[in-house]
């Protein structure tokens, strides 16, 4: 899942100082499942809102709204149909950066601003607690690492082993939150009966696959071919 | 009285088909857990209403209903079940004036009548649903008062005559013509009542004593049970001697055994039973407050004979009773002839079940076989077409409720038949229910005990037949109220579309029942009603039954939209406040404009607070108000548990979330209820109304 | 796998130690801006007490003179360097471009480091690189160096020779591991290893058997890291919050035990019985001094050792 953090709320404030009528558009899948972006945090930045611009003694119409999912277009129509109708002089999404994007290269004049700062593919540990799990590099390792990232989960994505930081498999970067991703691979290995692995020099890594390699595209090529 | 707008949505529990075990086990399906939340809301009058709606003998049922609904109270698997029976008659005792006043007698709509035999709880019950759909309607008893059995064998102490004549003035002002005192087949024919109606309907009851076939029955000092006790209800105290023996097990006995203390405290009063004490018929409750006024029972013992001394009683023989039962239990004594015990006394009463007086058919042609009526337990008609049976007469020995059940259902054939000439026969009267309360959700469940009272000393209340049992005070009412779990009235995925399954609910749910299989479920035998889950829901998909938020905050917008803010006292206060701390109604009824504008305040109730999402802590900020006060339970009062600890981080939240808004984290404030709400909420109301804030922040 | 019998630079450093004597390297970190003038000072401290020194890249991600740069100067001052590259700041094109010019500018030994954390430096805000770890590192460049070809396999125009160095950490965990990627980073290319600060001589001694057990001593030097702890204080903090580094107990009690005024010279005092104790370490090959701050001390270190004088 893609997890995002609300942004701070004089941000988005800030954003809207000259609109009139606002609507603010959830996301019903990974920001709902985050806690960040769905029909419950929308109706929290529409009155916070409401109340914040009541006592700069401006009115405002704030509207809501939370589609399925803000990546595909077919969910998206209704918001960009009532954005027309309703005469929406601006948009805040509450979905990631895609539904962002998304939304921006379909809203033709109306601006759009994100209300959530995109951080990671992460995995609920727990209620409230989300860690990073996967880095999107595009051409994946964990078959070595016994199926646990260090590209995502080590502070420097190291593919050789751990750093002098390693102590009591805590990362050194944040011992009380972060564990040393390399001493779970060890350990891992271990129980794997696997640690050979680990005497393996991992060559540099073809990071291509990576956005460094430009930005992605990927098909199902009997849907659609690439040009 | 409407409360509707005090507690929105609180009425709109959708008719469900699995009834909750309380509403199950009642024979007229009382919607129990709907008048005991309205009582916990303070509606007595609307609680009265629904006790109506399907029992005219409410008031009776308040005093001696066997309360078959709290022997399957789902919180029985927690503590103890909820004190169904002394919260219906609270309410009956504090709703007298709304109940004269609510009466109505409806408009005779048909040329067609009924007559009615007997006048017991079945026949009364039939008698005014009949009434009530505008059918004429004659009452024959035989006796001067109404009330059957009710009126002359339950004695005074359970059930004072001032309680049944609260039922039956209802009834009666439905416009059923009484005929007390006329016997019919003595002072009437039944044949001119089938000439004179269109129908008739036999709800005679069971109303004489068996007797025993064993020697010494004819002797002096030897009563039957129902005569004794109509004797003793009309004041015509038998002389029982120093000495008396009950003979029998059941209900019925224990009245006849504790009457007879009640005529001679500082006599000796043996009840002699063929069933062990655990085998015994009679309710443990009875049984144990028997026992209480110093009555012996003596268990697995058969009468062998009645020994009497120059024609008066001396004692009885007994043998022992080695089984009641046989293997398939079916009534089939055993005895053991070498083990016999004699007890000497002055008197003997006979309780050991009754039968029907059914000397009025003779001559007509409505079959009696064996001394019973026969009538088809479907249909409810008997071998004559137009005559009809209900009650005790047809089912054999049974409750009060049970009784006031056939007679709904003799009113629905009767009804049938005059419309169309045909017999209706009646759907199966099995009801399903939700089931036991899982014992893996009971162990997370906290434990309140139940607020019992105090029965009269027994060396005091075996002095005469005044009441031994207290009413519920409303402090006591509205506590116990709470304790109900509202069963299947708690969460429910309202919008399963908005469901991400995010998992939320089940990682907060304090009982463990929520589930998430693609999206989540809440079993509504399993939930609680905290409304956790849906305070968390990000999606707010999920929804509480018993008191849904969104129309909560719609009832705000009213209250508030109706205020001239000019005339607001300030700061205006909206307070959220637990419903659980009330200890009467004063705070539960709906503010005037006036009473908001001059206080300052608009109360909320909410039945827990912890149900309050961060919206629902927002919104009273954006409907105007100055500040918030959330006011919860005291201290280890909440009903749920780790509420508390969420409603707390929530509040946090909103009050950094106030703080970046402008509004300032300060003006929404959570307190504690120290000691009942009715004291609290103003102090507390108060004293936050009257901090200064600014200076406050500003140190 | 490098062969100590071959001589990969031809640097003193290298010839040092392949002449079986017990080395000395010491750091010289280069100044927070351009100031040439301080760094030359350092350089006069060390300058004839040590067979080499290093020269740090941005450490602990804190902005500095670019190790590049400051190693040049070294040379021109007539000390030699071991130049430390990290792999945080620099992604492989600029890591080989910077080995090239580092090459031309006279530099002949180089360590290979993954760097600290941006998060302990002072740009916590910087995006960090980390295209290659220390180990690929050393592998790009010792394939620049044996096989005469970048990463990419295009060739090198003209060779490099460069000695290549590699940081062990024998007290981070997990322990049994540590032994292994030291064996890593030899097959990676290192010639030579500079161990963290070691305070925990039990461990360090353990640590050592299982790298001689492997046979590692023989194809590499490895050089026992040690830094002079100047007061209690000090000890206090690095043992808490430098991760990778445990001061037992005694050695804090130690330096504690002594007059405030009197503590670095303990430390000192110390240091020398350190360096005394890992001569006796079976497969060390010599000493690592890291002064924080303190090069002044280098001398007197050296010559209390009875290090010096530093052959050839």
């Amino acid at each position: 899942m893609i997890v995002a953090d609300p942004k701070p709320f004089l941000q988005v404030k800030g954003y809207l100082e000259n609109f009139g009528k606002v609507l603010i558009v959830g996301c019903g899948t990974c920001t709902t499942v985050c806690l960040s972006g769905g029909e419950a945090e929308v109706q929290i930045l529409a009155s916070g809102l409401r109340i914040a611009f009541g006592k700069d003694g401006r009115r405002k119409a704030i509207l809501e709204d939370c589609v399925q999912r803000q990546c595909d277009e077919e969910f998206i129509l209704p918001v960009l149909s009532r954005v027309e109708s309703e005469g929406i002089d601006a948009v805040v999404s509450l979905a990631c950066g895609v539904g962002v994007n998304f939304l921006a290269d379909r809203l033709g004049k109306t601006p759009i601003f994100p209300g959530l700062d995109t951080t990671f593919y992460g995995a609920g540990m727990q209620q409230g607690l989300w860690a990073e799990m996967c880095a999107g590099c595009g051409s994946c390792i964990v078959a070595h690492t016994g199926g646990i990232c260090p590209v995502a989960r080590c502070s420097k994505h190291l593919l050789n082993g751990p750093c002098g930081g390693s102590e009591k498999g805590r990362c050194e970067v944040d011992p009380a939150n972060i564990e040393c991703v390399w001493q779970l691979i060890y350990d891992r290995l271990k129980r794997l009966g696997r640690l050979d692995e680990l005497r393996n020099l991992m060559p540099a890594k073809d990071w291509s696959t990576a956005s460094d390699g430009g930005v992605r595209r990927t098909t199902r090529e009997q849907l659609y071919e690439l040009k | 009285m409407s409360m509707d707008k005090n507690f929105p949505g609180s009425l709109k529990i959708p008719a469900q088909d699995v009834l909750p075990t309380c509403s199950a086990a009642c024979p007229v399906h009382t919607d129990t857990r709907e008048y005991v939340q309205l009582v916990s809301k303070g509606d007595y009058e609307g609680a009265l209403d629904i006790l109506l709606k399907v029992n005219p003998f409410p008031s009776v049922c308040g005093r001696i209903c066997h309360h078959p609904c709290e022997s399957q109270c789902r919180r029985a698997a927690i503590d103890e079940a909820v004190s169904l029976r002394m919260i219906k008659r609270f309410i009956v005792e504090n709703t007298r004036e709304y109940r004269r006043t609510r009466r109505k007698k409806p408009e005779r709509t048909s040329q067609k009548s009924v007559a009615v035999i007997g006048s017991g709880p079945s026949g009364l019950t039939a008698a005014m649903d009949l009434a009530l759909l505008g059918y004429g309607v004659k009452v024959y008893e035989k006796d001067t008062k109404l009330g059957g059995m009710l009126a002359h064998a339950i004695p005074r102490y359970r059930l004072p005559a001032e309680a049944l004549a609260e039922d039956i003035e209802d009834i009666v002002a439905t416009g059923v013509e009484v005929h007390s005192g006329c016997c019919v087949g003595v002072d009437k024919s039944f044949e001119e009542l089938k000439k004179e109606n269109d129908a008739v309907l036999i709800a005679v009851g069971l109303s004489e004593s068996h007797s025993l076939p064993i020697p010494g029955t004819g002797s002096k000092g030897v009563f039957l049970g129902v005569t004794f006790l109509w004797d003793v209800a009309n004041r015509l105290y038998p002389d029982l001697g120093e000495s008396t023996l009950v003979i029998g097990g059941g209900n019925v006995a224990i009245d006849i055994a504790r009457a007879a203390k009640r005529l001679g405290p500082t006599k000796k009063v043996y009840m002699a039973c063929l069933e062990s004490r655990e085998e015994m018929p009679a309710w443990k409750w009875e049984i144990e407050e028997a026992e209480e006024e110093g009555i012996e029972i003596l268990n697995s013992w058969g009468p062998k004979a009645i020994l009497e001394k120059e024609g008066a009683v001396s004692g009885v023989l007994f043998r022992r009773c080695s089984s009641v039962f046989d293997d398939k239990r079916r009534f089939s004594p055993t005895f053991d002839d070498a083990e016999t015990n004699l007890v000497e006394v002055d008197s003997v009463i006979i309780g050991i079940g009754q039968k029907a007086n059914l000397d009025f058919l003779g001559g007509s042609p409505v079959a009696v076989s064996g001394g019973r009526l026969q009538c088809d337990i479907e249909s409810m008609g008997t071998s004559e077409i137009g005559v009809f049976a209900c009650g005790e007469v047809m089912t054999g020995p049974g409750s009060a409720i049970k009784a006031v059940g056939t007679g709904h259902e003799a009113a629905k054939v009767i009804s049938h038949y005059l419309e169309t000439g045909e017999l209706l026969k009646l759907p199966d009267r099995k009801v399903l229910d939700i089931g036991e309360l899982p014992a893996a959700t009971a162990d997370l469940a906290r434990r309140f005990e139940r607020v019992a009272v105090n029965l009269t000393e027994p060396s005091e209340r075996i002095k005469d037949f005044s009441p031994i049992e207290p009413v519920y005070t409303e402090e006591e009412a509205l506590s116990e109220s709470r304790r109900c779990l509202s069963c299947a009235t708690g969460a429910h995925l309202n919008v399963p579309n908005h469901c991400a399954g995010c998992l939320t609910c089940v990682r907060i749910c304090p009982f463990g029942v929520a589930q998430v299989r693609r999206t989540a479920i809440m079993p509504p035998q399993q939930c609680q009603t905290c409304g956790l889950c849906a305070a968390e829901c990000p999606a707010f998909a999920i929804d509480v039954l018993r008191f849904p938020t969104g129309e909560m905050k719609k009832a705000m917008q009213e209250s508030v939209s109706g205020l001239d803010f000019e005339r607001v006292a300030r700061p205006f206060l909206i307070a959220y406040c637990c419903v659980n701390g009330t200890t009467s109604r004063k705070y539960l009824k709906e503010q005037t404009a006036g009473e908001i504008s001059d206080s300052g305040v608009l109360r909320v109730l909410v039945p827990c607070v912890g149900r309050l999402s961060m919206a629902d802590l927002l919104s009273p900020f954006e409907l105007g108000a100055d500040r918030v006060a959330v006011i919860s339970c005291p201290e280890d009062g909440c009903y749920y548990p780790r509420v508390e600890d969420w409603l707390t981080r929530r509040i946090k939240r909103t009050q950094k979330y106030l703080d970046q808004i402008g509004v300032g984290g300060e003006y929404l404030r959570l307190f504690k209820m120290e000691g009942s709400g009715d004291e609290s909420w103003p102090k507390i109301v108060e004293e936050f109304r009257a901090v200064d804030i600014k200076a406050a922040v500003g140190h | 796998m490098s062969e100590k019998s071959v001589m990969k630079s031809g640097s003193n450093l290298e010839r040092v130690l392949s002449s079986g004597h017990f080395a000395v390297t010491c750091e010289c970190g280069p100044p927070k801006g351009a100031d040439v003038e301080h760094l030359e000072k350092k350089i006069e401290l060390v300058k004839g007490c040590v067979d080499a020194a290093n020269v740090t890249d941005n450490q602990t991600a804190v902005v500095r003179m670019s190790s590049i740069a400051a190693s040049s100067i070294l040379v021109k001052n007539g000390v030699e360097p071991v130049m430390q590259m990290v792999t945080r700041d620099r992604n492989r094109i600029a890591a080989q471009s910077d080995l090239f010019g580092a090459y031309a500018l006279g530099i002949r030994n180089m360590l290979c480091l993954t760097g600290d954390h941006q998060s302990f430096g002072n740009h916590p805000k910087a995006k960090n690189v980390f295209d290659l770890d220390s180990l690929q590192l050393l592998d790009v460049v010792r394939n620049i160096r044996d096989q005469g070809v970048v990463n990419s396999g295009d060739p090198v125009q003209g060779g490099i020779k460069m000695f290549l160095g590699a940081a062990a950490n024998p007290f981070a965990d997990p322990f049994e591991f540590r032994v292994i990627r030291l064996a890593k980073k030899i097959e990676a290319g290192a010639d030579f290893i500079q161990t963290q600060c070691i305070y925990d001589m039990g461990r360090f001694g353990e640590f050592m058997k299982m790298s001689c057990d492997m046979g590692l001593d023989q194809n590499c030097f490895i050089l026992a890291g040690l830094t002079p702890l100047k007061s209690a204080g000090m000890a206090a903090y690095m043992n808490k919050n430098v991760s990778g580094i445990t001061i037992p107990e005694d050695i804090i009690k130690r330096i504690r035990g002594v007059p405030k005024a009197n503590q670095a010279e303990e430390g000192i005092n110390l240091l020398l019985e350190q360096i005394q104790e890992v001569r006796e370490i079976p497969g060390v090959a010599g000493v690592h001094i890291m002064a924080i701050e303190w090069e002044e001390k280098i001398r007197e270190i050296t010559e209390r050792a009875g290090l010096l004088p530093r052959p050839l």
